[in-house]
């Protein structure tokens, strides 16, 4: 199992991927002087990611099953085009085992951690026995999944109320429920599960203590594949609207440089039991009494990453290619660098008041520059956005010396990002720069419930 | 091993417009036959009708002969118009099916059998086989026109339609992206 793999350098590489990330991707291969191949599904032909790539292949029609989710598709563009290694970005097969297999089965290189891995922390239970293992705490919880309403209730009172309810293959919000009081439980447990098995194909829900207001807070991670592993401080995602990331930022106002250190060398020591390598994302919650609990991995890249990039100056994509390269990781704990503070904000093609999507087409663009601004994007004036894929077009990041520079910086990027002819979260971001809670760093998962009450919306927060 | 059944829901592209009929060729109709073989960018031209045939070739830039494993992509084809027309930064990918669907465009009057996956283009079952289907063969939905390699599965194409084939757009053993276009059909 162990360096199934020859050591090599990559020559070219496919990316199974569009948006955002598969430009992000092709910029630092560029970088690398690596060749790129870009695939595309039919109403991407015109997409950024297909433009700038060296080579490109329409791989099916819009539905990304026959598409960005093909296996056969790409694994045959992988073979024509001769690529060393496919680079599988965040969502559609970044976390499938099985796609992971394929590629070791096909002798090309797949640019993350190896299957069994994937595979374990695909599984929400399975992932929080092996890392509660491993050292890390985990959230008082049933240990595998319930199958009754009785088991539930008797698990429910040793855990203590609030509880929630979640699916073990889920994510995103679905599946989720959160419980008060033994008369809501029975539903809920129904609800979830029915909501999972439509969602997931997997039925299977777990129970375990809500933790009020917590924060997200999750740990950038890099490993290699020689057992070495050094995190890269943390990012704060609590703003979240049902459980979906709108803006992120990084050094947490709350982290003190002792609890980044714990939660850091918790996040590496797991790591390094479980054999990981690539770069991963350890998530925790984080209650007001500084106790944190692993929520989940996510053996990939992330939408986020930028901002850890900014304040460290790490490039997170490099490594990974680096990584899977066979490389050392090169650095040591010691080397890192924390710099100043950044915000990355989600511009996604939604109304930013009823957070419908709006897909159209982009009649004017233009992008933010200046001093500390970098923006992630793969549209252009006049693309048309398409209702076939998530709503994400771009990432405002800034940088600066401290988070209050930052946020005055997010401000005037923001009034810069012109985009006509769809409506985009822009606005919203803008609201939110202005809120006092957010101006004072009192943030929790909880903020965007709070924020839109504020703004006269509750029914559009969950 | 036949294509997935969902080919046949995303040949969204049909005319059936009647094509001329060329009943004979003379040296003003040859003319136009080059100057057609060499704005569309194509490698190879074939026309037979009614005991008449005429077969022009050209040197493409870099053009494969039919290599069974792995062909290498990046086929630099000959100067052919790559630039989708919305996009706006210079340059582009090489896209293996740019050259196809540039000359397939132009063939308003014919049925276009597209690609129904990517892979690689085979003309014939093995190499030394005959090819399925050769210009002016007499095609039935039926049809097996070509195989298309992915994965090292042979995947048999069928024609879906009934007609003459009049363009094959795709040398063989070059690599074919999803709808591509690969045959020219003349509708009978």
């Amino acid at each position: 199992m162990l360096m199934a793999f020859n050591p090599r350098k990559f020559k070219k590489i496919l990316i199974a991927n569009r948006g955002e990330i598969a430009c992000r991707i092709i910029w630092t291969c560029k970088e690398m002087g690596i060749k790129t191949v870009a695939v595309h599904s039919d109403v991407d032909r015109d997409s950024l990611h297909v433009r700038f790539a060296d080579e490109a292949a329409c791989i099916g029609p819009a539905p990304s099953a026959q598409s960005y989710l093909n296996i056969p598709a790409i694994i045959s563009t992988a073979e024509i085009f001769n690529v060393d290694a496919i680079h599988p970005g965040y969502g559609f097969l970044a976390e499938s085992p099985y796609f992971a297999e394929i590629c070791d089965a096909c002798n090309i290189k797949f640019i993350g951690p190896r299957a069994n891995i994937i595979r374990l922390m695909g599984d929400k239970i399975e992932a929080r026995r092996a890392m509660n293992e491993a050292g890390l705490p985990i959230v008082p919880g049933s240990p595998a999944g319930v199958t009754s309403e009785e088991e539930g209730l008797k698990l429910a009172r040793d855990i203590g109320y609030p509880v929630i309810v979640k699916a073990s293959a889920g994510g995103g919000g679905r599946g989720m429920r959160i419980v008060r009081s033994e008369q809501e439980l029975g539903k809920a447990l129904e609800t979830a599960s029915t909501e999972a098995a439509a969602a997931f194909n997997d039925g299977t829900v777990y129970i375990e203590r809500y933790i009020e207001r917590p924060r997200h807070i999750e740990i950038q991670v890099l490993a290699d594949e020689f057992g070495e592993c050094i995190h890269l401080g943390e990012r704060e995602c609590s703003i979240q609207r049902r459980h979906q990331k709108l803006m992120e930022e990084s050094p947490s106002t709350v982290l003190t440089p002792e609890l980044r250190k714990e939660m850091g060398e918790a996040a590496v020591a797991a790591c390094k039991k479980l054999g990981y390598s690539s770069a991963g994302t350890v998530e925790f919650l984080l209650d007001a009494n500084g106790n944190y609990y692993f929520m989940e991995m996510n053996t990939r890249i992330q939408v986020e990453h930028p901002v850890t990039e900014m304040v460290t100056l790490a490039d997170i994509v490099r490594n990974q290619i680096r990584i899977a390269e066979g490389e050392p990781l090169g650095y040591t704990q010691d080397d890192l660098l924390i710099v100043g503070h950044a915000i990355e904000c989600r511009i996604n093609a939604e109304n930013p008041e009823t957070f419908a999507p709006s897909p159209g087409v982009i009649s004017a663009f233009n992008l933010p520059g200046g001093p500390g601004v970098r923006v992630d994007t793969f549209v252009y004036s006049g693309y048309r956005v398409t209702p076939f894929y998530d709503s994400l077009i771009a990432k405002v990041i800034v940088h600066a010396r401290t988070r209050e520079l930052a946020i005055a910086r997010m401000k005037r990027a923001l009034e810069a990002m012109v985009i006509e002819g769809i409506k985009t979260t822009v606005p919203l971001h803008q609201k939110i720069m202005d809120d006092p809670r957010f101006r004072a760093g009192d943030i929790g998962t909880d903020f965007m419930e709070y924020f839109l009450a504020r703004n006269g919306r509750k029914a559009a927060a969950s | 091993m036949s294509a997935p059944k969902e080919q046949s829901e995303t040949q969204g592209r049909r005319n059936r417009s009647a094509g001329r009929p060329a009943a004979s060729v003379n040296m003003d109709e040859l003319r136009e036959l080059i100057t057609l073989l060499r704005e569309n960018g194509l490698v190879e031209l074939e026309l037979e009708n009614e005991g008449f045939r005429v077969r022009l070739r050209r040197e493409a830039a870099v053009t494969e002969p039919a290599p069974i494993a792995a062909p290498s992509p990046a086929p630099a084809p000959a100067p052919a118009p790559e630039k989708p027309a919305a996009a706006p930064a210079p340059g582009g990918p090489t896209h293996p099916g740019t050259q196809a669907t540039t000359a397939a465009s132009q063939d308003q009057d014919l049925h276009i059998i597209p690609s129904p996956i990517v892979g690689t283009f085979y003309r014939s079952p093995s190499p030394s086989a005959d090819p399925f289907v050769k210009i002016g063969s007499s095609v039935e939905s039926e049809t097996v026109v070509c195989i298309i390699e992915a994965m090292k599965l042979m995947n048999e194409i069928q024609a879906e339609t009934s007609g003459e084939v009049a363009k094959i757009y795709v040398e063989n053993g070059q690599p074919v992206e999803y709808g591509q276009p690969l045959f020219g059909i003349k509708p009978q």
